[in-house]
């Protein structure tokens, strides 16, 4: 029996959807959990006091979470995927280092082990153990920076907005 | 000229290579049986968007996805109908000190560097309450309070400011639903109750709950006396512990549930 095997190009491109429709799934569930519960969200992002005025503590509160909502959007169809991978590292990246740094906080005035460090981080999922929480922040973070380096383009509405041309070979 | 270059790996970034100064389009190819195939020999579309596609081109990308997705973000807000106003004040309480029951990770700014001299947490609510014209009360205050013959007639109201879901899932028996947080839709019920109060005890979840604090300034800024506000600080975790009544649903609904002590 002659069997062709799989390119591996063809392998790279199938586990490059599944990452980006993994990755677009993650960040809807997340940023509803959040825009459900927008009081709640606002208390937990203003204990890690990035600002002071309420009108800035309000609008990050109030967007954030549907600005999540709308990169899952993006990422599950497939639009705009490199430039859009690009923001979530641009948000996770700094987000990660704050979770971390108030996890370094907390364990230093209770006393306690580092990865028995939980509390609820404000990410959409309750509360969570800061190891737990940090692998899953820098999965997500390796996910994007998958995306980003370019493949992921089948089953794309429009996988660059740039008008060049065979960017956008949606569909293939 | 262009010479094809068999690759084995999907080109993710480059469409191209500099060998000797010469441009080297790398494309892919297939290895079969029957010998190498090549898999795209369209080169301006295999090549061109990895090439053009230029640093230039994703930032502006991002900053198309920043601006509509902020723009969807904001009206998605503004059509829910748990949005958030913006201009508005949420935190009428300022929390700077650490406050926390056992049991409980207190979030404070000052985590970590508290210079101030050690206090109970029970010392340090009293004295933010005091801040505030704010009196704190105990489990066993409370307790008569809610057995004084004058909760019955209204002249001692309980306020539970508990968002509506924890509010349902049990409060004490006879108190008003107020979150402070969406006051507007509950001042017709809550109001008129507290302006022919004498006592007002406000309660939320204990521990480093601070939202009975935001309630009880709230009512005052509507012209309830400061001094007829009291805040529970133990809150429904402790009602509960000590095995006292909890009402399920709605106020005044009759369904009691003792919980086990």
């Amino acid at each position: 029996m002659n069997t062709k095997p799989i390119p591996l190009s063809r392998v790279a491109d199938i586990f490059a959807v599944l990452a980006r429709w993994l990755l677009g799934a993650a960040f809807l569930y997340l940023g509803l959990n959040k825009a459900l519960h927008p009081v709640e969200f606002l208390k937990l992002i203003r204990q890690y006091d990035i600002v002071q005025d309420h009108l800035w503590l309000n609008s990050i509160a109030a967007a954030l979470p549907w600005f999540e909502v709308f990169c899952g959007l993006l990422l599950l169809a497939g639009v705009a995927v490199r430039g859009t991978a690009l923001m979530l590292i641009l948000m996770l990246v700094p987000f990660t280092v704050l979770v971390f740094r108030r996890a370094l906080a907390i364990k230093s005035a209770t006393a306690i082990a580092f990865c028995a460090v939980k509390f609820d981080c404000g990410c959409g999922n309750g509360e969570v153990f800061i190891c737990s929480k940090l692998t899953e922040n820098i999965a997500l973070i390796i996910l994007a920076g998958w995306l980003l380096a370019g493949p992921g383009r089948k089953f794309c509405v429009r996988y660059s907005l740039m008008p060049s041309g065979a960017t956008n070979r949606s569909m293939e | 000229m262009a010479i094809i270059v068999a690759v084995y790996v999907y080109p993710a970034f480059r469409g191209y290579e500099r060998v000797g100064g010469k441009k080297v389009v790398v494309t892919r190819v297939r290895i079969t049986h029957a010998g190498r195939q090549q898999v795209k020999d369209h080169l301006p579309e295999f090549t061109a968007p990895d090439c053009r596609h230029s640093a230039g081109h994703l930032w502006l990308e991002v900053l198309i996805v920043a601006l509509a997705g902020a723009a969807f973000a904001f009206a998605a807000n503004r059509i829910s109908p748990r949005g958030l106003t913006l201009a508005r004040n949420y935190f009428l309480v300022q929390i700077n000190r650490p406050v926390a029951m056992p049991g409980t990770i207190a979030w404070s700014r000052d985590l970590t560097n508290s210079g101030s001299p050690v206090l109970s947490p029970v010392q340090l609510l009293t004295a933010r309450l005091k801040e505030q014209g704010l009196q704190l009360l105990d489990g066993g205050q409370v307790k008569q309070l809610f057995q004084d013959p004058q909760f019955k007639i209204g002249n001692i109201v309980f306020v539970d400011a508990r968002d509506e879901a924890h509010y349902h899932e049990g409060h004490i028996p006879g108190a008003y639903e107020f979150d402070p947080y969406y006051p507007e839709k509950y001042f017709t019920n809550v109001l008129p109750a507290c302006q022919a109060a004498r006592q007002i005890v406000v309660y939320c979840n204990g521990g480093d709950c601070d939202d009975s604090e935001s309630a009880a300034l709230t009512l005052r800024d509507v012209g309830i006396p400061v001094s007829e506000l009291f805040i529970y600080g133990g809150g429904i975790p402790e009602w509960t512990t000590n095995g006292w009544p909890v009402e399920i649903g709605a106020r005044n609904s009759g369904s009691l549930r003792r919980p086990n002590q």
